[in-house]
């Protein structure tokens, strides 16, 4: 806490009349919000901020592919096929039909990333709508919004992916759609929760009793304060979501050729495997990154946002109690 | 809680050149001009009886393509359920009695990689290194070639599988063990077991982890799709003749009957899972009782 402002002195409340109130020296500044503490906190955890770097590096490389590839990923040139890495100016060396694995590999990082962003954001809206507005009215809206919920869980999703895809046809537009519909079930739950314990909040009452309508209690009142498990969910999906396009592209069911993602990627490596199996490994690792990054900032999101987690490890918490409790005995 | 998917078939496949009318004729002779509701009914008695119908392409009867793949799928997920419950309980309560040594941070840093892995690529290291370079265990499928039937050869054909769907489900189930071991382990009554002098183990064993194994089970029978779902990616890279990759290839070639088959297939697993989950409580709880609506929900 700030002690610089503790000096200044009190001057409201001296009524003509009344004894002068002995000074209560309270501070000026507001404590910091809950975002403040929240970010924070998130800068002094190494993982989160590892992570977060990490991915901004994915996302410039996706940004800037066009700057970044030394070559068009399409580019075929069957003379330089199966290239080793470092032969010839290509890094990673080149895949069956003489295309550049780096290239190809900063290429891909759009496609991945623009789904998994898209369906954390698809699914997320979708999520909080059905979540509030079954949370907030409760009674048969929310029976009927919940039991689908439940059905949707029973249904394996990578089997409703597939087979929502192989009827449709595979597109992006349509994987992201799909994908989201998938998985915003978890944001239902998650928000439909929260508001079931929100409406019973006095300020819900007061809002009201001056004639807030249903839909500005639910966007207006109710969702500023029901946010923060929605942002850390959010960001976990994102993860999820790059995972399962690659594991739908890997199938042949995702992105098409002559576009390329990380999972197109990884699928055509395995058939060329006997001949060139480093090509495998390059994809996986930039998933398993991006994933893991994605997951290390939910995580240092959702420590964050709680008040009970302190920005000290409770491992050394621990080990100070154990000191000084054998001290103080 | 039978969800059969509307997989509408209205759209035939036709060979290329054939003219309409031929598509419609063709779409008389299966059934198709008939309105979905009847051909879903038609079809779902036709699945009480046994019969699966055929498939639109070679005309093989579904069942025929379907219990075999249904038997393989739970042998390579029943290995894997079996190894990561041996493997994951044992160390989550292991890990709940050190909170914060050496193998629990071990064990979280292999769930953040379990996490953020694709599996099939996972699948696909394994293959490279074990089988390609090594050369000690089979590449893919399920028996070799004439040795059908030879169970020591099935072994080897399942360890890597295995071992791919495995780790995720042990990233998940020793968090969740350690975590609920952990809850337990601070409750009172765990301290009144203490304080009556009794020996470590036995608190741990016979207090602590019969309340702990309560929200496992839960957990274990929400899972089951996962698996299945998990199994139809493993099965695909391993070439493994199951249930999930017969409904990737059957997706591809839009063989609706032999899709609706296999997700009913599933759905009847899922409650079958959940049922047994249930079950389990009973044995495990006394607490829970059936007969007694909605006590054992």
């Amino acid at each position: 806490m700030s002690d610089s402002n503790l000096q200044q002195p009190v001057t409201t409340g001296n009524w003509p009349g009344t004894p002068a109130a002995p000074e209560v020296p309270a501070p000026d500044k507001r404590p910091p919000g809950p975002w403040k503490t929240a970010w924070k906190k998130f800068i002094h955890n190494p993982f989160a901020v590892v992570g977060l770097f990490i991915l901004l590096i994915f996302i410039l490389a996706a940004v800037f592919a066009n700057l970044i590839a030394p070559y068009d990923p399409t580019r075929i040139d069957l003379m330089f096929a199966n290239l080793p890495p470092g032969t010839d100016d290509h890094l990673l060396g080149t895949d069956e039909l003489g295309r550049d694995i780096f290239s190809r590999l900063v290429h891909s990082s759009r496609i991945s990333l623009t789904v998994g962003f898209a369906v954390a954001f698809v699914s997320v809206v979708v999520g909080t709508l059905i979540g509030a507005i079954s949370g907030y009215f409760g009674g048969w809206i929310d029976t009927i919004f919940m039991r689908f919920v439940d059905v949707m869980y029973s249904i394996p999703s990578l089997f409703l992916n597939i087979l929502i895809l192989a009827i449709f046809g595979s597109d992006m537009t349509y994987m992201i759609l799909v994908l989201a519909f998938t998985s915003w079930m978890g944001v239902a739950r998650l928000v439909r929760g929260s508001y079931l314990q929100l409406r019973e909040m006095q300020y819900v009452e007061a809002a009201k009793a001056i004639g807030v309508s249903s839909w500005g209690i639910i966007f207006g009142h109710l969702l500023r304060n029901a946010s923060a498990p929605i942002i850390v969910n959010a960001t976990l999906m994102v993860g999820g979501a790059i995972l399962s396009e690659s594991a739908l592209s890997y199938l042949g069911l995702g992105v098409q050729n002559p576009d390329t993602s990380w999972g197109l990627m990884l699928s055509n490596a395995q058939e060329f495997m006997l001949i060139d199996p480093l090509q495998a490994l390059y994809p996986g690792l930039c998933i398993l990154i991006v994933v893991l990054a994605v997951n290390f900032i939910g995580d240092g999101i959702r420590d964050g946002l709680d008040p009970k987690k302190t920005t000290i490890p409770r491992r050394r918490l621990d080990q100070w109690r154990k000191k000084y409790s054998k001290s103080g005995t | 809680m039978i969800h059969a998917a509307p997989g509408g078939p209205t759209q035939i496949f036709l060979a290329p050149g054939l003219s309409p009318e031929a598509g419609e004729i063709q779409a008389h002779n299966l059934g198709l001009d008939r309105p979905i509701p009847e051909q879903y009914i038609k079809w779902l008695g036709n699945f009480l009886q046994g019969d699966l119908g055929k498939t639109f392409k070679n005309n093989i009867p579904v069942g025929d393509l379907l219990w075999p793949t249904v038997g393989n799928t739970m042998v390579l997920m029943g290995a894997a359920w079996l190894v990561s419950l041996l493997i994951a309980i044992p160390w989550g309560i292991y890990n709940s009695t050190r909170e914060y040594g050496l193998s629990d941070q071990t064990a979280s840093f292999i769930s953040y990689l379990g996490f953020a892995m694709p599996t099939f690529w996972f699948g696909i290291i394994l293959q490279q290194f074990f089988a390609m370079k090594l050369d000690l265990l089979p590449l893919s499928d399920m028996w070799t070639m004439g040795e059908e039937g030879n169970l020591s050869d099935l072994f080897l054909h399942l360890v890597l599988p295995v071992t791919v769907l495995s780790i995720t489900f042990l990233a998940a189930y020793v968090k969740y063990s350690r975590a609920s071991m952990l809850e337990v382990l601070n409750q009172d009554y765990i301290r009144t077991a203490r304080a009556k002098g009794l020996k470590e183990r036995k608190v741990v064993f016979r207090h602590a982890l019969r309340n702990a194994l309560i929200p496992i089970i839960t957990i274990l029978g929400l899972d089951l799709p996962i698996l299945v779902g998990g199994a139809a990616l493993t099965e695909s890279v391993f070439n493994w003749p199951g249930m999930g990759r017969l409904f990737v290839e059957m997706a591809v070639s839009r063989e609706y009957s032999v899709l609706m088959s296999i997700t009913l297939v599933v759905s009847v697993m899922v409650v079958i899972g959940n049922l047994i989950a249930d079950i389990l409580y009973a044995i495990v709880d006394p607490r829970v009782q059936f007969g007694q609506g909605g006590s054992a929900s």
